[in-house]
């Protein structure tokens, strides 16, 4: 009998620490005699930097330095990753600290350290900094420095519009957001002399990615630096490059000889985090008489700010090659430019560009259902990808999935569709559906086991989590390939002394790509645990199979417990087998593996005030097998209710100077518990073919479909007139009483 | 102060924040910082039996007071709480940053309302002052369900 764990909703283990209290973010975590930073930073969106005046180190004031980009010259740059055929302008990548101008307000200017962290915000105040201001690009229309260009031409996209039924188009942009996790970054750095190395503890999204731009950064070996990623309060995508602060602090912890840390408070987390989303575009869809897609063009502009950081230039390159949709568009013409403005730069931000695809192509279709007369899910169907693999023009290959079976599911779960309401009632009813496809997954991860006393696991595993529930889903894959319960397995993270090499948790590709390298390396330890129990019986390698009592063969059996016990003693192994607990390790790579799903909403409009009431939404995902359905439920719901927050209230506001207007939880809401409407989900399991455990990426899924099904909604309440998020009163009452003197452009007619 | 029973004397400066005060004098730091402008909520604890912000508070506001923090919600043996345990069944934490402020707000409106059943509308209107990124509430929500309609004591 074989024991299943997978798809079992087990409840997580690490919860009883954190409900308890004993938690170990960066900043519980306590270094006896550690000095702490705090930054000063541009009131400039764009100024050159004329002279920098520091007070002197003091013992009486506790002030131990004061770091301008001056003293931390020889330090590189930000290292910025090149997405595959893009041109990326690597020369302006963001410095640890600026020399002679700053490019948006909020960046670090100068790091000051100090005993304690109101003495160094008490020496902050006394720095003197002399700006002289210029003018802030802050349309990535208007910029003329381009940071990142990609784009792709494949079949004959112009004779597809030239001799095309119909040509439908469209103006989208989405605005800046920001990720907001409820801890901000922080780090402690600490440097040994003796051994040249560097520790450091940070909130960061995976121990890789940092220690290598850390590296890189300081120009020091990897091996010199240990990185130690604790618990960690939420990412969604924020943490996936080190801050430039944290580049300081480990310089000042080198200079100093003392431990150094940073904790950002929230009003710099909201000024000074990459930001997400920030991007526009017109699009437009070639199609037949019958409704069929012929081709597909598209320009977006990406509002990247004022420096390159590492992943940067990721979002808009992931936004341009998944424009195409879940829809079998022979022909398309794609091209995103990423321009410099003067604001805080972008990066990942939850969805990472797959939101800013789904958002364009799913209002567009809607809006080409309207002009051709089409019904709406009618003329999806048509066109929906329907074999696999599946190279989209844009270049990707879809592994898998089952869109309409998708699309079914939401169908029957919203329930029939109700008519909206004409407009001038007492309210404007309006519900909307949107597909979407989400590159998930791809690149490596890697897990080594061991097999203990007593019949127990430790695994390490290469990946690391922020909330995610990677420790029982992993026990869950290795206890079921080791007949073993989750109980006796342990999983280890988040320490680069011990954790195997990787890449980190991101893009939905946890379960996928790092649960994968734990499944083979449970399978390699399986094969071990069956060479040592045959040469124990006596028997052929063969001759023996692992069930829930042990190894079988012959009538005898081993259990864990006793092959842990043989392996330990000397002369345990066969000949010529190496001496010591059994050991395994494995390396899983794999091209993107793509999730999908069907969301729908439904809306009410106030007419009065304008006032947008979500009334219900439905998310149907398909993640590929999902491994705990209980955590997967938990990365939808969460996904969907920021999407929401996107939709109805969530927008980083800057002025006309580039000064951020909503720098605080009172003027960058996020939602409350009070504001959330019914969200029914269905999941759809369609496996893909590139792993062992058939499984996808449930991270995004719920954050990318329910932004364009609420937008849909809210146009079809409007009877076809285009606002973008977020959805505010204002904006709406505007729309509906056609006192659009802003970009509520009445685009769509029947 | 009086936290969790056990009783604090030191000397603060007059700035320093209770909430401060509770993770890096007292050494509590299971109450989490999350904004410092009183919005976010995660830094709730009870203050003679009602939830504040400990943020919002300068450490000397609390002279003399008792306090109860998140280290303080699991029984004499260490038993977890009929709330603490539902957390957990109802997936109500991911990253578990925001979770002490949740449970300390939700514990004291337990508390507050010892017996009867508590709408699910009352339970989000309550809990609307805590923000959490992760869940989308619906676990919180639940757990919240949950405890109440358990025996409470």
């Amino acid at each position: 009998m074989t024991t299943r764990l997978v798809g079992a909703p087990l409840t997580r283990r690490e919860d009883a620490r954190v409900l308890r209290g004993e938690t170990r973010y960066v900043d519980d975590i306590v270094i006896p005699g550690a000095a702490q930073a705090a930054f000063v930073r541009s009131p400039h969106a764009s100024a050159a930097i004329q002279s920098i005046a520091v007070p002197e180190p003091s013992e009486a004031d506790g002030l131990l330095a004061v770091i301008t980009g001056r003293e931390l010259a020889g330090l590189r740059s930000f290292p910025v990753m090149e997405p595959r055929g893009a041109h990326v302008a690597a020369g302006e990548a963001h410095p640890v600290l600026p020399v002679d101008e700053v490019r948006y307000a909020g960046q670090p200017v100068a790091a000051v350290i100090a005993r304690t962290r109101a003495l160094a915000e008490d020496a902050a105040e006394l720095v003197e900094v002399e700006y002289e201001a210029r003018p802030a690009v802050l349309s990535p229309r208007a910029s003329d420095l381009t940071l990142m260009r990609w784009s792709q031409r494949t079949g004959d996209v112009d004779a597809a519009f030239a001799a095309a039924a119909h040509v439908v188009t469209g103006r989208y942009a989405l605005p800046r957001l920001v990720a907001a996790p409820m801890e901000a970054r922080g780090a402690i750095a600490r440097y040994d002399a003796d051994a040249d190395g560097l520790t450091v503890w940070c909130s960061a999204q995976d121990i890789h990615r940092s220690r290598a731009q850390l590296s890189h950064i300081l120009g020091r070996d990897e091996g010199t630096i240990h990185l130690i990623v604790p618990d960690v309060g939420g990412a969604f995508g924020s943490k996936g490059v080190v801050a430039p602060e944290v580049a300081a602090i480990a310089a000042a912890a080198i200079r100093l000889g003392v431990p150094v840390r940073w904790t950002e408070d929230r009003l710099e987390n909201l000024v000074g985090a990459y930001q997400g989303r920030g991007i526009e575009g017109d699009v437009a869809l070639a199609l037949a008489a019958d409704g069929r897609m012929l081709a597909l063009r598209a320009r977006l502009w990406a509002d990247l700010g004022g420096y390159l950081l590492t992943t940067t230039p990721i979002p808009p390159h992931t936004a341009a090659t998944l424009i195409t949709g879940v829809y079998d568009i022979p022909a398309a013409d794609v091209e995103v430019t990423g321009a410099r403005t003067h604001k805080v730069p972008t990066g990942p931000y939850r969805g990472a560009g797959r939101p800013d695809a789904a958002y364009m192509i799913e209002r567009l279709v809607d809006r080409a259902a309207r002009e051709l007369d089409l019904d709406r899910i009618e003329l999806r169907r048509r066109n929906l990808i329907r074999r696999f693999p599946h190279r989209t023009p844009t270049g990707l290959e879809y592994d898998s999935g089952d869109y309409e079976r998708c699309l079914d599911l939401a169908l029957e779960l919203a329930g029939p569709d109700q008519p909206s309401r004409p407009l001038g009632a007492d309210v404007a009813r309006g519900t909307g559906f949107a597909m979407y496809v989400e590159r998930a997954g791809g690149g490596f991860e890697s897990a080594r086991i061991q097999l203990r006393p007593g019949g127990r696991f430790l695994i390490d595993s290469s990946s690391s989590p922020h909330g995610q529930g990677h420790d029982i889903t992993f026990a869950q894959i290795a206890a079921e390939r080791l007949q073993t319960a989750p109980g006796a397995i342990e999983l280890r993270f988040g320490d680069s002394a011990s954790a195997p090499g990787g890449v980190g948790t991101f893009g939905s590709r946890s379960v996928a790509q790092a649960g994968s390298a734990v499944a083979r390396a449970a399978d390699a330890m399986v094969g071990e645990g069956a060479r040592l129990a045959a040469h124990l019986l006596g028997l052929e390698a063969g001759a023996v199979r692992l069930t829930p009592a042990g190894f079988l063969g012959d009538g005898a059996a081993l259990s864990w417990a006793e092959i842990a016990d043989s392996a330990a003693a000397p002369d345990g192994h066969p000949p010529g087998g190496a001496p010591g607990p059994l050991q395994a390790s494995a390396r899983f790579e794999s091209a993107n593996v793509f999730s999908s799903g069907v969301h729908a909403a439904e809306v009410d409009i106030d007419p009065e005030t304008g006032q947008l009431s979500v009334r219900r939404l439905v998310a149907v995902d398909d993640a590929g097998t999902l491994i705990n359905p209980l955590l997967a439920h938990g990365q939808v719901i969460g996904g969907v209710v920021q999407a929401l927050g996107e939709c109805l209230v969530e927008e980083a506001v800057y002025d006309d100077d580039g000064q951020m207007r909503s720098g605080s939880f009172l003027d960058y809401s996020l939602l409350t518990a009070a504001e959330i409407p019914p969200i029914i989900t269905g999941e759809v399991e369609t496996p893909t073919p590139l792993n062992p455990l058939g499984a996808k990426g449930a991270g995004e899924g719920g954050a990318v479909g329910a932004l364009p099904a609420v937008a849909n909604a809210v146009t079809d309440a409007l009877g076809g007139r285009h606002v973008e998020p977020p959805y505010t009163a204002d904006k709406l009452w505007r729309a509906l009483h056609g006192a659009d003197d802003r970009p509520a452009v009445p685009e769509e007619r029947r | 102060m009086v936290i969790n029973g056990r009783t604090y004397d030191d000397e603060v400066e007059d700035r320093t924040l209770l909430s401060d005060f509770i993770r890096h004098q007292a050494g509590l730091t299971g109450t989490h910082v999350g904004c410092e402008h009183g919005v976010c909520g995660a830094c709730t604890v009870q203050l003679d039996g009602e939830p504040v912000r400990s943020c919002l508070m300068l450490a000397v506001q609390a002279d003399g007071r008792s306090l109860r923090t998140v280290e303080g919600l699991a029984g004499p043996d260490g038993e977890l709480s009929v709330l603490q345990r539902a957390f957990t069944e109802h997936h109500a934490l991911q990253c578990g940053f925001c979770t002490a402020g949740f449970l300390m707000t939700a514990d004291a409106l337990l508390r507050r309302r010892e017996t009867g059943s508590i709408s699910e509308a009352e339970i989000r209107e309550e809990l609307a002052g805590n923000l959490c990124r992760c869940t989308g509430y619906e676990g919180i929500v639940a757990a919240v369900r949950t405890a109440a309609q358990s025996p409470r004591h």
